[in-house]
C-alpha cells in the first residue's frame, strides 16, 4: 500500500472517540491509534487521537491499551514517544517515563533462578542479570516492549535527566544483545527453546534494531534485516524492516515477492510510516 | 519463560466458577460425572479425502446438535511455514466450515490468534487459509485484535481480557494438531485455547499463561469455555520438539468429540503417552471439567489400538510414554 492510499484510508477510518481499531469498524486501540497519529501527524486527526489517547492515562503513569482494559502496559512507550514528537513535556510524558523507569520484566521466580543455579533444571537460555521490559506487568522481558521502552527513553533523554535512565537502556540493550539468534536476528524474546536454536522473526529484528540505534556489533543483523526485507511477504514485517535499514542509512532493497494484502489499520499506518517518516523512531542519542 | 508452576499456586475452588460477565447464554458448568463421553476417531489418511464426510461421520458420532447456533472454529495457526507439520491443515478448517454450515448452523466463522508471530494475515496467507477457504477474510476474526471484555477469576488473577467473538459463540470447536509440546507433554484440543487470549492485552508471546503456570492457564481457559467441541488433525501431526520444531508424524486419524479432556486423553492413548501423566489432563479431571479415565469413554468409530503410533518424545518427556 502506497502512502496516499494508506492516508486516504487513515482519515476515512478514525472512529467518532478520535482512535482507531485494529480493523475499521472496531473499538478504538491504542497501537493503531498511536500509529495512525505519527502517520497524520500536523492533521488535526492526530490532534484528536492524542486527546484521546491522553484520556487513557492511568493515574500511576501507565497507559492502558484501550478504553475497555483497565491495566496499563508497555504501550506507555509509544505515548511516551509520541508525546515528545509533539514537544508535550508536561505532566503525561513526565508520569510516564517514571512509569517505563519502574516498569521491569520478571523473569522468574526465585525458586526457579535457584534451580537454575544448581543446574539441576537445566540452564536459561537468558542472562538473567539483564532485565528488559514486559508486555504487561508482572511477565517477563520481551523483544518488543524492550526495543519500544528503549525508543522511548533515549528520545526522552533529551529532556529528562536522570542516571536510573541510562542505566536502563543500557541493561535493556544488553537483554536485547542476550537474546539474539545466532542466525543475527531476534526472535520474540528467546534464542533458544530446549536447547535447540530458534529463528529470527522479520519484524521483532526490525523493532530490536531501532531499540540498538548507536550499538556496535550490529553488521551481521543488518545483512540479515535487509535479506529479510527482500523476501518478506509479510506488509507489516516489509514496514518495520524498511524504517529499520532507513534509520541506519541502508539500502532497502525492492521486494522479491508480492506482499499480502491486510485490512489491518496498524499496517496501513506504518506502511505510510515507512515511506514518508520513519524518522519518527530515530533515537540520535547512543550509550 | 517460567516453567510449570502448577505445584506453587493455589488450586482455584468451585466459589471462583464465573460466568461470561456481560454475555446471555449458560454459564459454564461442572461436567456432569454421571454421563459417558463419546469420543470419535475417525480415519482419514491424508488431506486430499472427503473431510467433509468424515467431520459429519464424527459429530453425528457424538451426537452433536449445532442447528441454529453461532460457531466459531479455532484452528491452531502458529508459523509462516506450510510445508511444515505445525498449523492445522486449511483442509481440515476448509471441510469444518462446510460440515457446520450444512448442519444448520447460523453463522459459522473462523477466529485465531497466533501467539509469536504479528502478522495474522500473512500467516494465513502461506499457509493458504487465504487461499483456500472460501471468502476467508469475511469469515475470519483476528483474536489477537479483537474487541474485548473481561472475565472474573483466572488461576491466581483477578481477570482475564477475552475476545468477544469467542465469548458470545455458541460453540466454540478447537480444530487443534495433535503434536508433542516442550513443556505441557501434548499439545491438544484443550491447550489450543490459548490462541483465544488476545495478544493487543497480553503480547506476543502470551507470556502471562506461562507466568500462570502452563496447566493452569489450559485448565482455567477449559473452565471458562465450556460449549465446546473438538476436531484433532491428526491425519499428519507433529512428534518430538513439538510444537514448532518437531517432525511430521502420520497418523491418519481425525478425533472428536464434546468432551475436551476425553478427546484429549484419546489422542494421548493414540500417541502413546499416558494421558495420566499430563498434568493439565488429571487437573481437568480432578476439576470436573471431564473424564480421562479409558474405562469410562464410549469410544466409537475406530478403536485406539487400530491407529495407534507412538510419537517420539523429547528426552525430559520419556516418563510419560505409555506402557
Amino acid at each position: 500500500m502506497n502512502a496516499p492510499t494508506a492516508a486516504v484510508r487513515l482519515r476515512g477510518t478514525q472512529n467518532a472517540d478520535g482512535g482507531w481499531g485494529y480493523f475499521p469498524g472496531k473499538q478504538s486501540w491504542l497501537e493503531p491509534t498511536f500509529y495512525a497519529a505519527i502517520a497524520l501527524q500536523g492533521e488535526p486527526a492526530a490532534d484528536r487521537a492524542w486527546t484521546l489517547l491522553k484520556s487513557w492515562q492511568a493515574p500511576d503513569g501507565g497507559w492502558r491499551p484501550s478504553a475497555d482494559v483497565q491495566v496499563p502496559t508497555w504501550s506507555t512507550s509509544l505515548c511516551v514517544s509520541l508525546a515528545q514528537s509533539r514537544g508535550e513535556f508536561g505532566e503525561p510524558f513526565q508520569k510516564g517515563v517514571s512509569w517505563l523507569l519502574s516498569s521491569a520484566g520478571n523473569e522468574a521466580p526465585l525458586w526457579w533462578r535457584i534451580l537454575l543455579k544448581t543446574k539441576l533444571v537445566g540452564e536459561s537460555d537468558r542472562d538473567l542479570r539483564y532485565i528488559g521490559w514486559p508486555w504487561k506487568p508482572n511477565s517477563a522481558s520481551w523483544v518488543e516492549p524492550t526495543a519500544h521502552a528503549i525508543i522511548a527513553l533515549k528520545q526522552a533523554s533529551l529532556k529528562v535527566s536522570s542516571a536510573k535512565l541510562w542505566d536502563r537502556v543500557r541493561t535493556g540493550e544488553s537483554h536485547l544483545m542476550d537474546v539474539r539468534c545466532t542466525d543475527g536476528g531476534w526472535n520474540v524474546g528467546n534464542r533458544s527453546a530446549r536447547a535447540q536454536d530458534l529463528i529470527a522473526y522479520p519484524e521483532t529484528t526490525a523493532i530490536a534494531l531501532l531499540g540498538l540505534q548507536g550499538h556496535k556489533d550490529l553488521d551481521k543483523s543488518l545483512d540479515l534485516a535487509a535479506r529479510m526485507a527482500r523476501d518478506t511477504i509479510s506488509p507489516l514485517a516489509r514496514a518495520w524492516l524498511t524504517i529499520a535499514l532507513k534509520i541506519y542509512g541502508a539500502d532497502v532493497p525492492p521486494s522479491a515477492v508480492q506482499t499480502t494484502s491486510s485490512p489491518e489499520t496498524m499496517i496501513a499506518a506504518l506502511s505510510l510510516i515507512a515511506e514518508e517518516k520513519a524518522q519518527f523512531f530515530h533515537t540520535g542519542a547512543t550509550t | 519463560m517460567s516453567p510449570n508452576r502448577r505445584e506453587f499456586l493455589a488450586v482455584a475452588g468451585a466459589s471462583v466458577f464465573a460466568g461470561y460477565a456481560g454475555f446471555a447464554g449458560a454459564p459454564p458448568k461442572r461436567h456432569p460425572l454421571n454421563t459417558t463421553p463419546h469420543v470419535s476417531v475417525i480415519r482419514a489418511k491424508s488431506y486430499t479425502d472427503d473431510l467433509v464426510s468424515r467431520i459429519l461421520e464424527g459429530v453425528k458420532q457424538c451426537g452433536l446438535n449445532v442447528r441454529g447456533q453461532r460457531v466459531l472454529l479455532k484452528p491452531n495457526l502458529v508459523e509462516f511455514d506450510a510445508q511444515t507439520c505445525v498449523n492445522t491443515d486449511v483442509a481440515v478448517v476448509a471441510a469444518a466450515l462446510e460440515a457446520f454450515r450444512s448442519l444448520g448452523a447460523a453463522e459459522v466463522g473462523i477466529g485465531e490468534g497466533p501467539g509469536h508471530r504479528r502478522d495474522t494475515y500473512a500467516i494465513a496467507e502461506m499457509t493458504r487459509y487465504r487461499g483456500e477457504v472460501p471468502n476467508f477474510d469475511a469469515v475470519f476474526t483476528d483474536l489477537n485484535r479483537d474487541d474485548v471484555s473481561p472475565i472474573q477469576g483466572f488461576a491466581d488473577r483477578g481477570e482475564i481480557y477475552l475476545p468477544n467473538t469467542a465469548l458470545r459463540a455458541d460453540l466454540i470447536v478447537s480444530l487443534a494438531k495433535m503434536k508433542t509440546h516442550h513443556w505441557a507433554g501434548a499439545t491438544l484440543s484443550m491447550k489450543n485455547f490459548f490462541g483465544v487470549v488476545p495478544g493487543s492485552v497480553y503480547g506476543w508471546p502470551k507470556n502471562e499463561l506461562h507466568q500462570v503456570g502452563i496447566d493452569e492457564s489450559i485448565v482455567e481457559l477449559n473452565r471458562i469455555f465450556r460449549r465446546t467441541f473438538a476436531i484433532v488433525d491428526g491425519i499428519v501431526g507433529m512428534e518430538g520438539n513439538g510444537p514448532i520444531q518437531g517432525t511430521p508424524k502420520q497418523v491418519g486419524v481425525l478425533v472428536m468429540g464434546a468432551d475436551l479432556p476425553s478427546v484429549d486423553a484419546t489422542c494421548c492413548r493414540i500417541m502413546g503417552i499416558d494421558p495420566a501423566k499430563i498434568d493439565y489432563l488429571t487437573m481437568a479431571a480432578e476439576r470436573g471439567l471431564g473424564v480421562i479415565d479409558e474405562a469410562r469413554v464410549e469410544q466409537r468409530g475406530e478403536t485406539i489400538k487400530s491407529v495407534a503410533t507412538k510419537f517420539e518424545l523429547i528426552s525430559e518427556f520419556k516418563q510419560i510414554r505409555l506402557v
